[in-house]
């Protein structure tokens, strides 16, 4: 009884296992892992932040870095190297955001600098004015 | 048929414990670590939270940062060298941000600051400038007031000098100003002033003392009644004689000169009795002052 029984499962156990493998397949073909479209997305407004900042006149190297990282980031997207591309993407966007941030301290340094040489001139100019009296 | 398939399943199943096995004795063989540079990001973290002027000012990067460098500092095996190096490389950026906007918000506080000492330089300036133009204003106000006085007071004095010609009857010339006192003085042919004629004279007087920087030539002039030479003592004496009457009233002398002229300047003819009335006459003469520049001024 159980012989023919299992001679009789024979084929469907294959089908079985051959519907699984299919499955399998697919699923692993489907779930080659998406883009990471958030994070390149992220990276690409850090960068376009950045440079509406004018990062490229007070932060130029690590602006250059940014892009390069989004365009390594888009790279292996294209070859469908998603967790690389994800790393490169948020090394995008974090390099991005520190070009705005060095670029604003770089202002408000400047900012400081020219108050601080009005300032000078206008005591001088009173020392001036007041010798002169 | 079947027992190959069997066979594979078992074989697979091997396959699998042995992948497993070597994965855990991978691990065993080099235990994970952190990898390189996790230390340096927490350096760093560390040297800007140890920066009295920076460590307070950013605190949400601050919090990110020691997020990152904490997530980087986790140990990974060799095959997740990779992961470790974004890791790292994300703490470092953190860590660099929380550095950047920290020294941002410096910049801003000390530019409340540096806002405040340009207001007080500012107002110093203009607290300066304004007392200067003050004084400006006011020594301007005062010149102008002087100016002004001065003028007045050279007009007064122009208005008082013309009142005083008027009063003399003076006519002004080239000379100076002219006063013709008329015969009316002096009795015919007598020299000394007639008591009573007087007013002319007074008049002159109160001339020459408020106009102290003025001197007299004092003439005297005659018809031709008599002789030439007689006439000439004659106007010579009444011309003494006036010059003698204001310095009775108190002019001094050195300011006075008298000098006859005779009969040879007639104003009128001899040969009518009012003709020679009119040449019967003192003429003073005032000078104007010396410097003329000054009595304009």
């Amino acid at each position: 009884m159980r012989i023919p029984s299992r001679t009789y499962d024979g084929p469907r156990l294959v089908s079985a296992a051959t519907l699984a493998g299919v499955i399998l397949l697919a699923g692993a073909c489907a779930s080659a892992p998406p883009p990471p479209t958030r994070s390149l997305d992220a990276a690409r407004t850090a960068v376009t932040n950045a440079e509406k900042a004018e990062a490229g006149r007070y932060a130029s190297p690590e602006l250059s870095e940014a892009r390069d990282k989004l365009a390594a980031a888009d790279v292996a997207a294209a070859r469908e190297n998603m967790v690389v591309a994800k790393q490169l993407g948020e090394q995008a966007q974090v390099e991005a955001e520190l070009a705005a941030a060095k670029t604003e301290a770089a202002k408000a340094k400047a900012v400081n600098e020219q108050m601080r040489v009005g300032s000078e001139a206008l005591s001088d100019e009173m020392e001036r004015a007041g010798e002169q009296r | 048929m079947n027992t190959e398939i069997f066979s594979r399943v078992r074989n697979g199943k091997a396959l699998g414990a042995a992948a497993a096995l070597s994965l855990v004795l991978a691990g065993c063989a080099s235990a994970p670590v952190a990898p390189p540079g996790a230390a340096e990001a927490r350096s760093k973290l560390t040297r800007f939270q140890s920066d009295p002027n920076l460590a307070d000012r950013a605190p949400a990067a601050l919090k990110d940062a020691e997020a990152a460098v904490r997530s980087a500092e986790m140990p990974v095996s060799k095959s997740e060298a990779e992961l470790g190096a974004h890791r790292v490389y994300i703490a470092d950026r953190k860590v660099e941000i929380a550095m950047a906007r920290a020294s941002t918000r410096y910049a801003e506080d000390q530019r409340a600051k540096l806002g405040d000492e340009r207001d007080r330089a500012r107002l110093d300036a203009r607290t300066k400038e304004a007392d200067a133009a003050r004084n400006d204003a006011t020594t301007a106000r005062n010149d102008a007031d002087a100016a002004r006085a001065s003028a007045d007071a050279a007009n007064r004095d122009a208005e008082d000098l013309q009142r005083q010609i008027d009063a003399l009857q003076a006519e002004a010339t080239d000379r100076g100003l002219v006063l013709t006192l008329g015969d009316v003085l002096f009795a015919t042919g007598k020299s000394d002033v007639k008591v009573g004629a007087t007013s002319n004279l007074n008049k002159l007087v109160v001339f020459l003392n408020k106009y102290q920087d003025r001197s007299v030539q004092i003439e005297g002039h005659t018809d031709n009644v008599g002789s030439e030479d007689s006439n000439q003592g004659l106007s010579q004496r009444r011309a003494e004689s006036v010059k003698a009457y204001l310095v009775q009233q108190g002019i001094a002398g050195s300011r006075l000169t008298a000098v006859g002229m005779g009969e040879n300047q007639p104003l009128a003819g001899n040969d009518s009795q009012s003709g020679r009335q009119q040449n019967r006459r003192v003429v003073a003469v005032i000078d104007n002052p010396a410097p003329a520049a000054a009595s304009a001024k």
